[in-house]
């Protein structure tokens, strides 16, 4: 499987249980949870598929940890402003920190992971 | 040189112990001009007998191999011929002195003729042997080999007419002295009258026909292929004997 | 001339043993290795300008078999391209009738030393696995070595590695390797004569008999087997896994060996990359320990993960 596919897949599954998790972190968020897990999975699917690509040019382990991390981070941080735009009241670290560590584990599996050649 | 060392590509070990003189003389022959030199200066350096005494026992121990058939004794599965021959010297030397008795030389013997003066010359230019008694005899039984095959190399190219050659060959093969470097290759052209060019070539073949000379005399003195190998291994390299 | 001197009689028995290029294109520079059939000389090729190796074989075996042995390593090398592998460049006779071949000239260590300066153990395990790959290679040309040990083994400065001594290396058929084939005369003239061809202590027990026993590739395994217990003592001496690998190769009886040294390569591999290994049988907690241990960043980044979203539940 190539490096993006796996990313985006990755990145979209925890993107899904990511947002899931909201329901017993801040259960009142709970009549909104549809949108919250579409947009962490979105968030997710972005997140995976980038790293992906970058994994595709780099051959860094730790790069591509710390890259991952940075791009879970600055997503979170764009939905975090979003929310804020849009009225809702703004959760930043709540999903910003959860979003980088997501981040690194996409950008660890990711690189880790082996394209195996299709014959 | 006086060795005149009998034409032979065979080993003569096993013909020594023949019943037919025709058989076993031209192998005796051979025998002693591989042996002389070494049995002499191994009486002279291992048991330190003068000059006259080493001579005698020099001649009977030839006298004595002759007439009691001593080496039709040899086995090589137990020993090289070279150690069988030292050990029946020290048989012979221990008797001599046990018996407190010069033993008659056999009236039929041929005393044979030996230039045992230079080979006393030689001794004293030796430097003194280790304790080994093996390792000395060893020692000056290359030397022995190598003099002959030198002997013959000469008479071969004195023969040809290869006189330049040959004093190459000699000026930086043979002309050594230790803890003297060695001369160059200009020394030697200079010293000579070859181009510089013509000395690596005399050197090379010389060698090369010099080496044939000492695997034939190897060969004849030793009792088989493995023997054979065994000497020559601890010939060739310059490893101290 | 009267009685030779000791310098010159040192002197001749030093040059006879020298080979004799005359004739040929290379200049004798020193000699740089002795083996059992042969003498290894470091010399100038004159038209290349670049140093190669010769091989000649030893005064006292030219007109031998051995002599024919030498020559027989030489076409032997010639039919192996391998980097881990010295090209054989010419073959032939020289003007004093010995037997010689010419090679590239091997700079690095021998094993054991080369080795003292690898510290690490998965370090040692790679440098081990460069080794399994030209006998590998030599194998699936069915050419069996005999005589693998860290003597025979160079490793070079940027750390490749080449197998060397194929003096009593055997061509066997591919059909002929898989099965019985291969009998260890004890040759006549060896080093020993009489002996068996080959090294005590790297030698599989059916090639220490000699005689009857067939000697197939599984001997270059048992061999190889040794090399990697003396590679990785004494780090690596506590590890199970490798313990057990040491132990599949060097079995006494051929048939519970690995079948090929390819199976002992994708053992050591396994055992690099914390995978489980054929020829140990892990329990449950090994196997959850070299899981933790392989995956150990994944799984401090999930457990970090966790521990966060618990502290968020905390202090919400």
């Amino acid at each position: 499987m190539k490096k993006p596919v796996f990313g985006l897949i990755l990145g979209g599954v925890l993107g899904v249980f990511d947002g899931l998790s909201a329901l017993i972190s801040a259960p009142e968020t709970a009549p909104g949870i549809a949108g919250i897990v579409a947009g962490s999975t979105v968030k997710g699917i972005i997140t995976g598929a980038l790293i992906g690509w970058i994994a595709r040019r780099l051959d860094s382990l730790l790069l591509g940890v710390v890259i991952g991390g940075a791009i879970g981070l600055a997503l979170a941080g764009v939905i975090s402003v979003m929310q804020k735009l849009s009225g809702q009241p703004p959760y930043y670290w709540q999903i910003m920190l959860p979003g980088a560590i997501l981040g690194m584990i996409v950008g660890y599996a990711t690189f880790t992971h082996r394209e195996r050649k299709v014959a | 040189m006086s060795d005149r060392f009998p034409e032979t590509r065979h080993s003569i070990v096993a013909n020594l112990g023949s019943d037919d003189p025709a058989v076993r003389s031209p192998a005796f022959e051979v025998l002693v001009a591989s042996y002389w030199k070494p049995i002499y200066k191994y009486l002279r350096l291992r048991w330190q007998l003068p000059h006259e005494q080493a001579e005698d026992l020099t001649q009977d121990f030839f006298a004595d191999s002759l007439e009691r058939q001593l080496l039709a004794a040899f086995d090589p599965a137990k020993a090289r011929f070279r150690t069988f021959l030292r050990l029946c010297l020290d048989h012979l030397v221990t008797d001599e002195f046990h018996a407190a008795r010069r033993l008659k030389r056999g009236g039929g013997a041929p005393v044979l003729s030996l230039d045992f003066t230079g080979a006393c010359d030689e001794v004293t230019g030796v430097a003194a042997p280790g304790d080994d008694p093996d390792a000395l005899f060893h020692r000056e039984w290359i030397r022995a080999v190598f003099e002959a095959a030198v002997g013959a190399l000469e008479a071969e190219y004195a023969a040809m007419g290869k006189s330049a050659a040959w004093r190459v060959f000699a000026a930086y093969d043979l002309d050594r002295v230790r803890d003297v470097a060695e001369p160059s290759y200009a020394d030697v052209a200079a010293r000579v009258g070859v181009p510089v060019t013509q000395v690596t070539n005399h050197l090379a073949a010389a060698r090369r026909r010099l080496r044939v000379l000492v695997l034939e005399r190897v060969r004849a003195v030793t009792s088989g292929e493995e023997e054979y190998r065994e000497e020559l291994r601890e010939l060739f390299g310059g490893k101290p004997a | 001339m009267s009685g030779l001197g000791n310098a010159a009689l040192d002197h001749l028995r030093d040059v006879l043993e020298r080979p004799d290029l005359s004739g040929t294109r290379y200049d004798l520079v020193e000699p740089i290795a002795q083996g059992g059939m042969g003498t290894v000389y470091r010399a100038w090729d004159r038209e290349l300008a670049r140093d190669v190796a010769i091989k000649v074989v030893r005064s006292e075996l030219a007109d031998s078999e051995i002599a024919g042995r030498l020559t027989g390593e030489a076409k032997i090398l010639a039919q192996l391209e391998h980097p881990g592998l010295v090209p054989v460049h010419e073959v032939g006779r020289l003007a004093d009738g010995r037997s010689f071949y010419v090679m590239r000239l091997v700079r690095g260590q021998e094993l054991d030393l080369a080795a003292l300066e690898v510290r690490t153990l998965p370090e040692r395990l790679r440098l081990y696995l460069k080794i399994l790959d030209p006998i590998a290679y030599a194998h699936s040309r069915g050419i069996i070595h005999r005589d693998l040990k860290p003597g025979n083994i160079m490793v070079g400065p940027f750390g490749e590695v080449l197998v060397l001594d194929w003096g009593i290396a055997k061509a066997v058929s591919t059909r002929e390797a898989a099965g019985p084939a291969e009998r260890t005369a004890a040759l006549p003239g060896a080093t020993n004569p009489g002996a068996v061809l080959g090294t005590y202590g790297f030698m599989a027990p059916e090639q220490a008999i000699g005689g009857s026993v067939a000697v197939d590739h599984r001997a270059d395994v048992y061999s190889l087997g040794v090399i990697l217990r003396t590679l990785i003592n004494p780090a690596g001496s506590g590890a199970k896994p490798l313990v057990a690998i040491i132990a599949r190769a060097t079995a006494a009886d051929p048939a519970a060996r690995y079948a090929g040294v390819g199976d002992l390569a994708a053992d050591v591999s396994a055992y690099l990359d914390g995978r489980p290994v054929a020829a140990y049988h892990e329990n449950l907690i090994e196997r959850i320990g070299r899981f933790v241990s392989r995956h150990q960043v994944a799984i401090g980044l999930v457990v970090a993960y966790l521990l966060m979203r618990i502290v968020l539940l905390v202090f919400r």
